[in-house]
């Protein structure tokens, strides 16, 4: 396991950010998704070292998160949200500086700057002044110095934000690159749930400083929910109100297609019983699979 | 913008280490950054004419044959003393306030602007370590100014006397030059990098870095025109540096006050600016 935390509690004064969390994440990418508050940040702070939880222990990689943060720190690389670099610096002097304050010795740092400013793309601008840089070059530069010690575990924080469709394809690209083929683990914070969708195997969705749900993309979707997609002929007030008295969930979009979200130990043919007692035609039905959205609607409680 | 992964990545197969410096980079950084900037290199190549005027003091007063024509009146007026040394330590404050102005400012304003703490606390780096860091390239500038010009000109001194005179008449003075260089560097490292978290504008910082240092006199002056007391002293960086440097060197403070409380503002100075730069510099703070 690369994260393993247990009963894990912090507190903001009287604000309580973690609650007993309990998570066992392994390799691959892993999402970590909540509304704002659920304590996503507090997670990452504890697990680089940044704040010492109320209660509870934790291991990252192996390293005891009250221990031995350095450690955690010399083997993790860490993606920030914001834009961060240092001014008057080009970026093999940037990547390679803090490389160097990883531990490398500084040659090899230099020698590696090179290589990871390749691996994402920087190659032609890597003597430019970083104050020049545009927003997507200065993502992929952040990519680079959290690759630059070469480190077991990537933090990606919004990786994806702030960037047009063409840039944010070729930074999920990258990720997606790291986390399947590079023996890197990566645990990727974002609210852009098609990211998540896209580039993790397994999502933890945190709410109100709990798990709310844990586990395998595929596993989690056919829990304990089945969707089907239908379209109909008729006055569909009274169908939709005999749906939801069978404890079924009904969303209506624009184009007039009515989703179904019903309790998976239900029959779908209710459904069918349900049109012809309220007189309505059934003109398409597609049994679907919830997407990530609908689970997270679902654990956290939102439409 | 150049396609993803043309080369490839490779694993790194070295090992990480534990840095016995681990701040070392930092103020390597810092310098190399420093010098950069346009028009600081004129500065710090302005800021060791002190050095060289005190040089040439030196010089003149062991070959005071060879300049009876350029100096009729009194050879006093270029011997060497300690107070030599305290004037040569204390009137070019101006000189090295204005390197600080183009070598600190941007130290931590910098990194608060464009958000680089938290890239700085994910690698295994202590608070201590990333300050330590930056008031190392203060220390640096200002031993560079202050500490090798004296040491050289003390050298010369005993080099161009042909004897041990010097040093035997005064044998506290090379440890006077080290402690006030050493003072000098600690009370400006805490001063500039005071002034350096308060904002994420580093021209902001030059202006508060310069304009307080000019102000404090200033207001000195003002208030003691009014009061009419030398206590009023005690609100000028400037002053209050003189009054120090007057002990150091054994020399008769300008200010009849007790150079304990010039220490005690100095020292309250340096205590605000830690006070300061503990809450301002957090690694918790940035990650969102």
């Amino acid at each position: 396991m690369s994260i393993e935390v247990k009963n894990l509690s912090f507190r903001y004064g009287k604000i309580t950010a973690l609650n007993d969390v309990t998570l066992k994440l392994g390799a691959g990418a892993v999402g970590l998704l909540g509304p704002n508050g659920a304590g996503k940040s507090t997670l990452l702070r504890i697990l680089l070292g940044f704040l010492v939880p109320e209660k509870g222990e934790g291991t990252v990689l192996g390293y005891d998160i009250r221990r031995e943060q350095d450690n955690i720190r010399r083997s993790v690389g860490y993606m920030p949200e914001d834009d961060c670099f240092i001014a008057g610096m080009d970026a093999v002097t940037f990547t390679a500086y803090f490389g160097e304050l990883s531990g490398m010795p500084r040659e090899e740092a230099m020698k590696r700057a090179h290589e990871v400013l390749f691996y994402v793309g920087l190659e032609e601008a890597r003597y430019r002044l970083l104050d020049t840089y545009s927003a997507g070059m200065k993502q992929r530069l952040k990519m680079a110095q959290a690759l630059v010690h070469d480190p077991k575990l990537l933090f990606l924080d919004e990786p994806t934000s702030n960037l047009d469709p063409q840039g944010r394809d070729e930074v999920l690209e990258l990720i997606a690159d790291v986390a399947s083929h590079k023996d890197i683990q990566v645990l990727l914070s974002s609210h852009i749930l098609a990211d998540i969708e896209t580039l993790c195997a397994s999502v933890v969705i945190l709410n109100k400083g709990k798990v709310a749900a844990e586990g395998r993309l595929e596993d989690l979707r056919v829990t304990d929910l089945s969707l089907y997609e239908l379209k109909i002929k008729g006055d569909g007030g009274a169908f939709l109100k005999d749906l939801e008295a069978m404890k079924c969930r009904v969303e209506e979009t624009e184009d007039r297609l009515i989703k179904v979200y019903m309790p998976a130990d239900r029959n779908r043919m209710e459904i069918f019983r349900a049109a012809a007692r309220t007189g309505v035609q059934i003109r398409y039905f597609v049994m679907s699979r919830t997407s990530l959205e609908d689970l997270f609607a679902q654990v956290v409680g939102v439409d | 913008m150049a396609t993803v992964r043309e080369k490839g990545y490779y694993h790194w197969d070295g090992r990480l280490v534990e840095r016995r410096l681990p701040w070392l980079p930092i103020t390597r950084t810092g310098i190399m950054l420093a010098f950069k900037k346009r028009g600081f290199r004129f500065l710090f190549a302005g800021a060791f004419l002190p050095g060289v005027v005190l040089l040439a003091f030196v010089y003149m007063s062991e070959n005071l044959e060879s300049f009876q024509a350029m100096i009729r009146s009194s050879d006093r007026l270029i011997s060497v003393t300690p107070g030599s040394f305290k004037v040569f330590f204390t009137a070019p404050l101006f000189l090295w306030i204005l390197m600080l102005v183009f070598a600190g400012s941007g130290l931590v304003a910098d990194d608060l602007k464009h958000n680089s703490l938290q890239i700085y606390f994910s690698r295994p780096l202590r608070k201590k370590d990333y300050l330590l860091g930056k008031m190392a390239v203060v220390f640096f500038f200002i031993l560079a100014v202050t500490l090798v010009p004296a040491l050289l000109v003390f050298s010369f001194k005993l080099i161009f006397a042909g004897s041990f005179k010097f040093f035997l008449a005064y044998p506290w003075l090379l440890l006077s030059i080290i402690g006030f260089s050493a003072f000098l560097a600690v009370f400006f490292a805490f001063y500039t990098l005071l002034l350096s978290c308060l904002s994420k504008n580093s021209r902001y910082v030059m202006v508060l870095v310069f304009m307080i240092y000019i102000f404090s006199d200033v207001l000195f002056g003002i208030l003691q025109s009014i009061f009419r007391t030398h206590y009023m002293a005690l609100f000028s960086i400037r002053a209050n540096i003189d009054q120090v440097g007057a002990l150091v060197f054994a020399q008769k403070p300008v200010h009849p006050i007790p150079v304990l409380w010039s220490c005690l503002v100095l020292g309250g100075v340096c205590a605000l600016s830690a006070l300061v730069l503990n809450r301002k510099i957090r690694g918790v703070e940035v990650i969102r």
